[in-house]
């Protein structure tokens, strides 16, 4: 089983960034179970999406406390309050302007920063930075496949299908070693 | 027979939308309430596709009204479907014992919640515990999946028995977490479900009533009759979950046991706790210990008999409440060991406070709790746990 944590703020999509890759899992056949914060949400709040993925049914039924995975919308999230949810080696993809260097002393985690808004604004997605945060996820944890990844982005995207389904393929591809 | 079953990628709640779809009760009167709202969102959504045929959707004031229509509306002799939470079934409070005491044949699903207060959206309990001597079965779900399913075979006891029906999952952790259901299709549980008829029924053609004054005796012969119609609850759940078994592949019985033959300690929960003991009780396996699970589906009538015969020769029970009765304890530990009561030798029973408030219950706590407390002596009160 692999475990993932999403963490945002109330607005920034990751609620749905979780969905988007259950769907994706979900659709290359795994079982998968995901599950967000709710109630005391709102704008700008903490919000937090977690997300089980195994080849057998999911049974468990609790918090995620050693995520192998960790995909943070905002690096002024990235504490000890939610880092202590991560396994000591965890993938960190964060959404930053920062060089690497400047996450080296949070531990052992492998942090990649990837400067979301960027990709965001080259492709007329504004402040919306899910696509591209979830494009660069998929490229540096090397799941789920890309093009499900973007097939699932184009179906779910409410408004601006072909921006948001490059701004997913250019995360990947700029994020891609 | 085979059907074409399609498996979606549902949260509990819409799991739950989806099962009513494919029963097609006529009347559903709801009032939104966080976390149950989903179900209603969905449930509306199918309509203004015009999926919802045949169904007509309430949306009253409140929960009090919407129980009061539910009530009007299955009393004249059709299927009726309505779900709440926490503060919504407690205002329901006074007209679920007039749904019992006038036979109503409703389900209700509820999405267990912390009742403020203070203000909270956490599973726990509480809110459909605390309605356990209103006269309605009482049912626990563990996943979206047995949401789902038990939405449809309630159908079936509930009239049956002539019982009103309750079921509920954890907030959260079953309401909003979304996996794959199999949704079974429209032939399937058209076929599960024959058309409804009962021989009392509202019609003004008729002149029958409901709910006229009676005398003392009377009275007391209402609940003799409404003791009488639990008696028969127990078996009419084993029969639906065998029998949307056959039809789905997937088995229900009131009580479960995971891995207990040969268990000499064994967990008892209800609702969302038992996938995570699950998870704990094949670690536990793993490395030789014989603890199993024992899941309570049925929670009322409390299935008094085969506890009995469930926990006959296990050494130590350990309960996990998600729940807590002030002044008392954990409820599920309190009703069991009044129902193990004269068995013998009958297990040492724990009752562990466990997930009170929705608070985080994992697999390693579990195994802690059971290494710490399966040779322990137990006490008769609940104990609260970290």
């Amino acid at each position: 089983m692999q475990e993932i944590i999403i963490l945002g703020r109330g607005g920034q999509g990751a609620q749905t960034a979780g969905n988007l890759l259950a769907q994706t899992f979900f659709s290359q056949g795994y079982f998968v179970q995901t599950f967000a914060t709710y109630g005391g949400a709102r704008r700008g709040t903490p919000v937090s999406a977690s997300l089980r993925i195994d080849d057998r049914p999911i049974r468990l039924r609790c918090n995620i406390e050693s995520a192998d995975a960790m995909l943070c919308f905002d690096d002024s999230l990235l504490d000890g309050n939610f880092l202590r949810f991560a396994s000591s080696n965890a993938l960190i993809v964060v959404n930053s302007t920062r060089p690497t260097e400047d996450f080296s002393e949070m531990g052992e985690y492998r942090i990649i920063p990837v400067d979301g808004v960027a990709i965001a604004r080259d492709n007329h997605m504004g402040k919306v930075v899910n696509s591209a945060l979830l494009g660069a996820f998929a490229a540096t944890f090397a799941q789920p496949d890309i093009d499900t990844l973007c097939r699932v982005v184009e179906v779910s995207a409410p408004v601006k299908k072909e921006n948001n389904v490059a701004s997913c393929r250019q995360g990947y591809l700029q994020t891609h070693t | 027979m085979s059907y074409t079953a399609k498996r979606l990628l549902l949260t509990g709640n819409h799991a739950v939308a989806w099962a009513v779809k494919r029963v097609r009760p006529h009347v559903a009167p709801l009032y939104p309430i966080t976390p149950q709202t989903p179900i209603l969102e969905k449930l509306t959504d199918f309509q203004s596709k015009g999926e919802l045929e045949g169904t007509e959707l309430l949306t009253p004031e409140s929960e009090h009204s919407a129980m009061a229509a539910c009530i009007s509306a299955s009393l004249t002799g059709v299927r009726v479907f309505t779900a709440t939470s926490s503060q919504g079934l407690l205002l329901m409070h006074e007209l679920l014992h007039y749904a019992a005491g006038a036979r109503a044949r409703i389900v209700l699903f509820n999405v267990n919640r912390t009742p403020a207060s203070p203000w909270g959206f956490w599973p726990d309990q509480l809110d459909s515990l605390s309605q356990r001597d209103t006269g309605w079965v009482q049912l626990y779900s563990e996943s979206p999946q047995e949401s789902l399913d038990t939405t449809i075979q309630a159908y079936r006891i509930a009239e049956l028995i002539g019982v009103p029906i309750m079921i509920s999952h954890d907030a959260f952790y079953v309401s909003h977490a979304m996996e794959p259901v199999e949704v079974p299709s429209q032939q399937q549980v058209d076929e599960f479900l024959p058309p409804f008829a009962c021989d009392h029924f509202l019609d003004p053609k008729r002149g029958q009533s409901f709910g006229a004054p009676l005398d003392q005796q009377n009275w007391n012969r209402s609940r003799r009759e409404m003791a009488a119609a639990m008696a028969r609850v127990f078996a009419a759940v084993t029969d639906a979950g065998k029998k949307w078994g056959e039809t789905s592949g997937r088995d229900y019985a009131p009580l479960e046991c995971y891995r207990m033959d040969g268990a000499t300690t064994v967990i008892v929960t209800m609702g969302s706790m038992c996938g995570t003991a699950r998870e704990a009780v094949d670690a536990l396996q793993d490395k030789g210990n014989r603890v199993g699970l024992l899941k309570v589906r049925l929670f009322r009538p409390f299935p008094v008999a085969a506890l009995k015969e469930a926990l006959a020769g296990v050494s130590c029970a350990i309960v996990l409440d998600r729940n807590f009765s002030c002044g008392l304890g954990g409820i599920l530990h309190q009703e069991l060991k009044a129902a193990l009561y004269g068995l013998k030798p009958a297990p040492k029973i724990h009752g562990l406070l466990s997930g009170v408030g929705g608070v985080n219950v994992s697999v390693n706590k579990i195994k802690q709790w059971v290494s710490e407390y399966a040779g322990a002596v137990p006490v008769n009160e609940s104990l609260w746990v970290e």
